[in-house]
């Protein structure tokens, strides 16, 4: 794999040249949870679904395709965590005797930048994946490498 | 694998840090979150009051109301807590209670200005309701035990009277969850410690009424509702001694607390 080292994602290209069917289907795997953001919001949980539906669906598909699926996958896990959290709090608030604090609304604001950080990086992600162009996140990547194993 | 691990901690300690710097601004103030006082709660308070003015004699001797207004104001004004909205009602009943109803409405009953041995008792028990209708416990606490359907079927003019005489009879007489009052007693002391006033006869109060009981002619509503007061006078006191605050100074000054206390006695 060739690449160029950026801050929190490295772009370059695969272990082989993906197909324009291959390219279009892992793009796909990001439009997904940004669809579902839009669709499933408020719920944190929607986003997650699809994009573990549309995994299962393209598991024994090509290594491109199964590779950028587990990691539009993964990306979502973490945002899961922290939106389930600051869900949870909001609806406490709002039906029980916890009232908003300074601490809640920093959280609400990290947790916004954590997800508007994350749904950038999809758009972009998505764009180059459809230019066949192969990009692993900061982490994610990584981990994505230590799952995804090629079937060759 | 190594890498990998490092990256994850480091993304996960990157979120915490961002949490942690934004924990540092004051985001309630920042966005101005201020309790909404909406319509439902207006006319919410609007019913139960005419339930009390209804049942209940109102103290509207100036000397009284002048006495009280300047001891909410002086809480107010030291707090930054928005006075016009407060409504302050006194009623004459020997009960020792204070309570406070939606839409920001303070009862206060006469028996408890005649039992509080000092000013700073009296100033205790209303910067505690102060707090109840600032941290918007009691809208909190009619939602948990009547239901919201129920309040807005109420608010609409759709109740019958005797719902609103229960909701009315909750509020007067039933303490809010343990929580809520400690919340509530800490919010007191932070009041009184920013008005210069010395919390501690707030503590000797529930202190002493606690171990009067049952034994009192008068009611003691106001003990009786609120649990474990032993407990609340030295969860009061430990959090006043962290203010170390040691110079204080009276609302009222001898005199006119004396005789708002003679005007009340005159008006039985």
């Amino acid at each position: 794999m060739e690449y160029h080292k950026g801050i929190m994602i490295y772009k370059g290209q695969f272990v082989y040249e993906p197909g324009e069917h291959e390219a279009e289907t892992a793009s796909n795997s990001y439009l997904m949870s940004l669809i579902a953001i839009i669709a499933g919001l408020p719920l944190p949980i929607i986003n997650l679904i699809a994009t573990l539906i549309f995994y299962i669906g393209n598991r024994k598909s090509t290594y491109f395709i199964r590779w950028h699926c587990t990691q539009a996958l993964l990306s979502q896990l973490s945002v899961l965590f922290i939106n389930s959290f600051g869900f949870w709090w909001t609806i406490s608030i709002i039906f029980t005797e916890v009232s908003i604090t300074s601490n809640y609304l920093a959280y609400i604001i990290a947790a916004l930048l954590f997800n508007l950080t994350e749904f950038i990086a999809t758009i972009y992600t998505a764009i180059q994946t459809r230019k066949g162009i192969h990009i692993e996140w900061w982490f994610y990547g990584n981990l994505t490498n230590l799952i995804c194993k090629s079937k060759s | 694998m190594r890498k990998t691990l490092i990256q994850g901690v480091i993304t996960i300690l990157l979120f915490f840090g961002t949490w942690f710097v934004l924990k540092q601004i004051d985001w309630v103030k920042v966005f101005n979150v201020q309790k909404v006082t909406n319509k439902t709660e207006q006319k919410l308070g609007e019913l139960l009051w005419a339930v009390f003015s209804k049942n209940e004699k109102e103290n509207t001797s100036v000397y009284v109301v002048n006495s009280l207004d300047s001891i909410v104001t002086f809480i107010c004004k030291a707090n930054n807590i928005e006075r016009l909205s407060k409504k302050v009602h006194i009623l004459d009943n020997e009960d020792i209670n204070a309570f406070a109803l939606p839409n920001e409405q303070l009862i206060i009953f006469s028996g408890l200005i005649l039992n509080s041995e000092n000013q700073e008792e009296l100033i205790g028990v209303i910067c505690h309701e102060i707090a109840h209708t600032e941290l918007n416990h009691v809208m909190k606490k009619l939602v948990k035990e009547i239901g919201l359907s129920v309040l807005l079927s109420m608010s609409a003019g759709n109740a019958g009277s005797e719902i609103i005489k229960e909701t009315a009879k909750i509020l007067s007489s039933s303490a809010y969850d343990r929580t809520l009052e400690k919340e509530a007693d800490i919010k007191a002391v932070e009041y009184m410690v920013r008005a210069k006033i010395n919390p501690e006869p707030f503590a000797n109060f529930l202190y002493r009424q606690s171990a009067v009981g049952n034994n009192s002619p008068t009611d003691l509503t106001w003990i009786s509702t609120h649990p474990d007061s032993k407990e609340r006078a030295e969860y009061i006191i430990v959090h006043f001694k962290q203010s170390k605050l040691t110079d204080f100074k009276p609302i009222l000054n001898k005199r006119t607390w004396e005789k708002l206390k003679d005007e009340l006695k005159n008006s039985k």
